[in-house]
């Protein structure tokens, strides 16, 4: 066993050297590799198993800087904190956008020889890689939140069903307008990335569902307040008369937020946001947001480091959670299963 | 192209003026062609509401690009503005939300960040002989650093309500944001025109060996630009943070593209010894005016980078052109 795993270890560096040598090789290699694997197992068999003494853990959100990622720390770190023997290596990009930046860290992780690597892809595709690369190294991978195109089927994912999630979007938008014809306005964040284009694939379908409600405006908050602010005062400005806004993430919730306060429209124009930053909750309790879509990034964090935790000391491959979402309105924001969502403590972890 | 070759004439002369006033022409006229097409192609686009919206939604921009004016006259750049303002912001509603400071030291308190960060940068391009490319640079990196770590890269809200009147407030009809705008645009202006460190700027950054040996003290004025940069940052952060009434990490990744631009869109030299407040005004104006127009006619955010993009490249190919036909002469 322990020879098998020392020549899975060489067979692995020298795919390392190729790589170095040039993308052209490794992407021949790589290729080459997944060509010849058999379905099941990864490209070089299983995860290295590490039964006993101290194991470091890599967490790699999309980017720091959102209250959502920081709450998937803070579950990583309190699953962290119950074991014994582990270290948790938390990191990120400094902009979701930062595609390259990530593949970077990653692979710096993987150079310091993690023993598991958890992380959010930026890039479906070009992640999918650094993946590859990673189960090459028997280091064994969990993605939160945003998975890899393709998936391997021994790389579990941890994340909101953000399709459903969204079509729910749409439901909670057409119960607050009501019977009639209504305009509505969306707030994607940053096209192209899987996240962004799932909620907007789910929101469609769920308009699609309610034909009173028709699309007027469709502009990016790029994941910036203060852009998100612009955006919707100038959707404001071109449709008079709006009636709903669905923003898709924290940020474009934040800027939407203060333009409907700022234009006097605050509860009038329905928003739906997304998340749950201290700010977005506020909007809720004036009613300026009529509904968000919280995630539960804190269980995320938390049950992902515990799936890793089980990988490295068993070998066993766990499988994919939908850590499921919350409908949080000014009605149950007081209810103890929401505040368990909203204000996530290791002492009272949410479910 | 380059250095060779490249006739300057002085500023306050005939034809300095002339110069500036041809490329502030270029700009006022692409502003007025937008306008107009903008006002026949949206009934929304001339309405009261929209244009001060206009007005706010440039001023952050046109605030931070009044400072890089004077930067880029004297032939620098400082490539931290953005992460500075997101310094400035975030630190100010700190100051508020941790340590109940009074919010006017507070907006003081965030402003004068920028102002170390801009003194910082200016102790390195003229003590450590940085070019202003790196120093900025490196400041663009460290802040953005400071930042996260100050914040633990989450947002700091809990902002009490008066902190909005900075970047919400009005003041009779005219929004703060516009009329601050306004007041840093004059000061900006009379220091170019009327006094010697305008007089300097242009003058470091036409030749600097001449300016030099005429006995102007670079190094001093340099960094005076600098800080002045840093400052006019950290003021628009504290803007950009009253207009979502709390300090956002992530706020200005990218911005100094658009306050680069909106200089050189206003006729500023990146080879330095041209620029004015009035050109760089027209020119945040102009990026103003594609970002609203483009939400307005609901066109998809991705043309409007396009669109900011060939802006920049004609108006640089149009200076560039004007300054062949000047040395032909």
């Amino acid at each position: 066993m322990t020879n098998l795993m020392r020549i899975r270890k060489a067979s692995a560096m020298r795919v390392r050297l190729s790589v170095s040598v040039g993308c052209t090789a490794a992407i021949v290699l790589a290729a080459a590799c997944s060509a010849v694997t058999v379905p099941g197992s990864g490209p070089s068999g299983g995860p290295k198993v590490k039964s006993s003494g101290p194991i470091t853990v890599a967490v790699v959100p999309k980017a720091v800087g959102f209250d959502f990622w920081d709450s998937v720390r803070k579950g990583a770190q309190c699953a962290a904190s119950k074991m014994t023997d582990v270290k948790l290596q938390w990191d990120g990009v400094t902009a979701e956008t930062d595609v390259t930046g990530q593949v970077n860290l990653l692979q710096n992780f993987l150079t310091r020889q993690v023993d598991g690597l958890v992380y959010a892809a930026t890039d479906a595709k070009v992640l999918a890689q650094v993946t590859q690369d990673a189960l090459s190294r028997d280091v064994p991978v969990i993605n939160i939140d945003s998975g890899t195109n393709p998936q391997p089927s021994n790389v579990p994912v941890f994340a909101t069903d953000n399709i459903a999630a969204a079509r729910k979007a749409a439901d909670l938008l057409a119960d607050a307008l009501g019977p009639g014809a209504h305009k509505v306005a969306f707030i994607p964040f940053q096209p192209g990335t899987v996240t962004n284009d799932q909620r907007t694939k789910g929101f469609k379908e769920g308009l699609a569902k309610h034909p009173n409600l028709t699309l007027v405006a469709e502009q990016s908050s790029s994941s910036d307040p203060n852009t998100a602010l612009s955006v919707t005062e100038n959707i404001l400005t071109a449709n008079p008369n709006l009636d709903g806004i669905f923003a898709a993430n924290e940020p474009g919730v934040v800027g939407a937020t203060n333009a409907l306060n700022q234009a006097g429209k605050a509860g009038k124009v329905k928003l739906i946001g997304w998340d749950a930053s201290p700010d977005e909750v506020k909007g809720v309790t004036s009613g300026a947001i009529t509904a968000l879509i919280v995630q539960n990034p804190f269980r995320m964090g938390f049950d992902s480091v515990n799936a890793m935790m089980q990988t490295v000391r068993t070998g066993q491959v766990a499988s994919s959670e939908d850590t499921g979402v919350a409908f949080v309105t000014k009605d149950n924001i007081n209810d103890p299963h929401v505040q368990a969502i909203l204000q996530p403590s290791c002492v009272n972890p949410p479910a | 192209m380059g250095w060779q070759g490249r006739r300057v004439p002085s500023p306050g002369t005939w034809r300095h003026r002339a110069r500036s006033v041809v490329s502030q022409l270029a700009a006022a006229g692409t502003v007025l062609v937008l306008f107009i097409y903008l006002s026949l192609a949206s009934d929304a686009f001339i309405t009261a509401n929209n244009l001060i919206n206009i007005g706010v939604q440039s001023a952050v921009v046109a605030i931070i690009a009044i400072g890089m004016t004077i930067v880029i006259i004297t032939a620098g750049i400082d490539l931290s503005v953005g992460s500075v303002a997101a310094l400035s912001g975030v630190l100010g509603a700190l100051l508020v939300v941790n340590y109940g400071v009074a919010i006017p030291l507070a907006i003081i308190g965030g402003t004068a960040i920028g102002a170390v960060a801009g003194m910082v940068n200016g102790l390195l391009v003229t003590q450590a002989g940085m070019a202003p490319f790196i120093a900025t640079l490196g400041m663009l990196s460290v802040a953005r650093g400071l930042v996260y770590i100050v914040t633990g890269s989450v947002a700091v809200s809990g902002t009490p309500p008066e902190f909005k009147v900075l970047g919400q407030g009005r003041l009779g009809a005219l929004p703060i944001p516009v009329l601050t705008l306004v007041l840093v645009a004059v000061l900006g202006h009379l220091i170019l025109t009327r006094t010697k460190l305008g007089r300097y700027a242009y003058a470091i950054g036409s030749n600097v060996e001449a300016a030099r040996l005429s006995g102007v003290p670079v190094k001093r004025y340099l960094a005076i630009v600098y800080i002045i940069s840093g400052t006019m940052a950290g003021l628009a952060g504290m803007i950009a943070a009253s207009r979502v009434n709390s300090g956002q990490p992530n706020f200005g990744i990218g911005l100094e593209l658009d306050v680069i631009a909106a200089t050189v869109i206003g006729g500023a030299s990146l080879f330095g010894g041209e620029g004015t407040v009035v050109g760089t005004l027209l020119g945040a104006l102009l990026i103003a005016l594609i970002r609203n127009g483009s939400v307005l006619l609901d066109i998809n955010t991705f043309y409007q980078q396009i669109i900011i993009g060939i802006i920049i490249w004609i108006a640089v190919f149009w200076d560039q052109y004007r300054r062949r036909r000047a040395a032909a002469r």
